[in-house]
């Protein structure tokens, strides 16, 4: 596949599995520079799973996955990171006691870069997410939950990552927080061209924000193409849109 | 007490004269059947090695008669005050407390400098500093660990034991150095002894053995999480003491290790004579000195655990640990090590508590595995919890609070201990996040400002 050779990301015939359970049967993705993948899928059929595999978390038993070119399968996790790879984890994981300063800071402390270049990830956080500047010396906790998942991404995008994952950053948000969600995921890849997968069960908005989509059944990818021709397939309406548009 | 209060003030607040009393008459019974055998019968042995008792059932009726009447009050009390938790202070008081409380910690530093002058002639005071003081350093160093790494560790005292044991048998032995010979292979070791200077030799080096077992001990429970961990690292610190107790060729089992060298005013003996400190200084001597110079050393020892923990929190490995304590998913996810954050966590927690072992061999002059046992373990880790998990202000009130209230209570003789669980049960209440359960930030706002303006400057902005 000569895929492999131009994507940021590609994923070859990956399996994992949790003890005997086999969450991921063989799944073949890509993702090219510049490009938001959407992902979605219903509940348990292996999309965190697959993220989480990227981060070595569960580690793959068979296939690749390869960065840039580079195989990144057995790393293990604070090596990924350090590729520049962020991940915004599902259920936000934010670090409740700890001011909104300094979970930004968290993220962008185990990659390397210059004070400058810090400073200059926090201004773009601060401008993208401005709720977080009246925020910074407030404890996590006591964010509400569209806040705790822009803090969730702002600590992600410390690391001036060149693949974002996002897992789920919808959960649980209000329509209106959610877009605001998603319109700050699209201004940073129209404005700094980040790459970004995105996880959702959400598959209205996901699939209208990304420029590919994948569906995943089971641990197999059954359907991928461009997000919104994705979102006219008539048995993705009836599997995933029904009941309203933010279905 | 035994029955669950389901919500005495909101639900019905007329209706519940009978509920009071049933559970009066439950915490009665239940002080009735605990106390029947405690309290009620009495024996002893007789001049033959025979059994006597005999009952006192008047003072059971009386208990009986407390925990029934105490039920009581404490239940109105309850209604009267409203449910815990929910009292909020005024602005102005709150405001009063945090001028107290900066103020708190510098007061206590300039105390803590003047013991040894106000309580001179006290010898009895003194030793009582040195031991809080010891606790201190002990909960600084376990703070690390459990306050802010969040790894509780329950067998803390292993290190000390470490520290300990590894200074006194040095300091028998002496430390294998390395010198220059003119034969093949040029380096030779030889035991040299350390004379006057083995303390200040030794104490790097002790508290060196205990980080490197506190690695030891980190590396098995790497993948391990709150209980679990606690378990291990319980075992772990009664490994310790066994090996020591039972190693007798080497540690001298249950007999201890006695004659351990006292510390020196860097290589000064505190010793009556002409090479004496008080001779050289121009003082008559007095045992008292010892003390003092004991109490400045346990003080400065304890400072720099102090200083060195906030400035690693400040440091991006600090953070790390405190993130972890937090969530070690989104730390693994933002980059970090678990691995060696939670290593340089045991690491540097057990090298401190390795220096005050070495401090507690050459204050005590003597030492047995008696010393090590899970009580300290427990008492330390006490502290810390009490003081509010993070807090160093905290650790060493409750450091003070605890082991000084400990001596205060020594009157009580074996109700000490009811006194000090009664306590300790209230505090939980009261303040269920410890003394200062209060954390500091360490990353300010100013910081991205002057960063910002210097952008500006470059024409970035």
């Amino acid at each position: 596949m000569s895929a492999a050779a131009t994507s940021l990301l590609a994923i070859r015939g990956l399996r994992a599995a949790y003890g005997k359970i086999e969450a991921l049967k063989g799944v073949d993705l890509d993702i090219k520079s510049g490009e938001i993948v959407a992902l979605i899928g219903a509940n348990g059929a292996g999309k965190s799973t697959l993220m989480m595999s990227i981060f070595g978390r569960p580690r793959a038993r068979a296939g690749h996955i390869l960065f840039d070119g580079q195989d990144i399968t057995a790393l293990p996790a604070h090596q990924v990171a350090r590729l520049r790879i962020a991940q915004s984890p599902e259920g936000r994981r934010i670090f409740p006691r700890m001011t909104v300063a300094e979970n930004l800071q968290m993220g962008a402390d185990a990659t390397p870069g210059s004070d400058a270049e810090r400073a200059a990830s926090l201004e773009r956080v601060l401008k993208l997410f401005p709720r977080l500047d009246e925020r910074m010396t407030q404890r996590g906790g006591t964010l509400s939950g569209g806040e705790q998942q822009m803090l969730a991404i702002g600590r992600a995008l410390m690391s001036r990552p060149r693949l974002l994952l996002l897992d789920e950053p919808s959960l649980g948000l209000a329509p209106l927080i959610t877009r605001q969600i998603f319109s700050a995921i699209r201004t940073l890849n129209r404005e700094d061209h980040l790459t970004v997968l995105i996880v959702e069960q959400n598959a209205n908005h996901a699939l209208r924000l990304a420029h590919r989509g994948y569906v995943m059944v089971n641990g197999l990818i059954t359907m991928s193409g461009p997000g919104m021709e994705l979102l006219q397939r008539p048995e993705i309406r009836a599997a995933y849109l029904e009941g309203g548009r933010h279905g | 007490m035994a029955v669950p209060a389901p919500h005495p003030a909101s639900a019905e607040p007329t209706a519940g004269f009978g509920f009071i009393l049933k559970k009066a008459v439950i915490s009665a019974l239940v002080a009735l059947v605990l106390f029947f055998l405690m309290i009620g019968i009495r024996t002893e042995a007789g001049s033959s090695g025979q059994l006597i008792y005999w009952t006192r059932f008047g003072e059971l009726a009386a208990i009986v008669g407390a925990v029934f009447v105490g039920s009581i009050v404490i239940e109105l009390l309850r209604r009267w005050i409203g449910p815990v938790g929910g009292v909020e202070l005024p602005a102005s008081v709150r405001g009063g407390f945090a001028v107290l409380g900066r103020l708190l910690a510098p007061a206590l530093l300039i105390f803590a400098l003047l013991v040894p002058v106000i309580f001179y002639k006290e010898r009895y005071l003194l030793d009582l500093a040195i031991l809080v003081m010891t606790y201190v350093m002990l909960g600084w160093g376990l703070n690390i660990v459990v306050g802010l790494a969040g790894l509780l560790d329950l067998g803390y005292v292993a290190f000390y034991a470490v520290g300990a044991y590894s200074y006194a048998l040095l300091a028998q032995s002496g430390l294998p150095l390395p010198h220059l010979t003119d034969a093949f292979p040029y380096v030779a070791f030889s035991m040299e002894q350390l004379g006057p200077w083995a303390f200040w030799v030794l104490l790097p080096v002790s508290g060196l053995l205990a980080a490197l077992w506190g690695v030891i001990l980190g590396f098995p429970v790497l993948r391990l999480r709150g209980d679990y961990l606690a378990i291990v690292t319980l075992a772990f610190g009664e490994i310790i003491r066994l090996v020591i107790l039972n190693w007798q060729d080497l540690t001298g089992g249950p007999n201890g290790i006695s004659g351990i060298p006292r510390p020196t005013v860097f290589g000064i003996p505190l010793t009556p004579g002409e090479h004496g400190f008080a001779a050289m200084i121009g003082v008559p001597f007095s045992p008292t000195h010892r003390l003092v110079f004991l109490f400045y050393l346990i003080l400065a020892l304890a400072l720099i655990t102090n200083w060195v923990t906030i400035r690693l929190r400040r440091l991006p490995i600090g953070r790390a640990w405190e993130a972890m304590r937090e969530d070690e998913v989104a730390c693994r996810a933002l980059g970090i090590n678990i691995t060696t954050t939670k290593l340089s966590a045991f690491a540097i927690g057990a090298m401190f508590g390795g220096f005050a072992g070495a401090f507690f061999a050459t204050r005590q002059g003597f030492i047995s595995p008696e010393s090590f046992s899970f009580q300290e373990s427990a008492l330390v880790l006490a502290i810390v919890v009490l003081g509010g998990m993070g807090s160093q202000l905290g650790v060493a009130l409750a450091a003070i609070a605890m082991i000084g209230g400990f001596e205060l209570f020594r009157g009580l003789d074996q109700f000490r201990m009811l006194v000090f669980g009664g306590v300790m049960v209230l505090l939980m209440i009261w303040r269920p996040r410890g003394l200062i359960g209060h954390r500091a930030p360490t990353v300010f706002l100013q910081k991205r400002t002057e960063i910002s303006a210097s952008l500006v400057k470059e024409g970035h902005g």
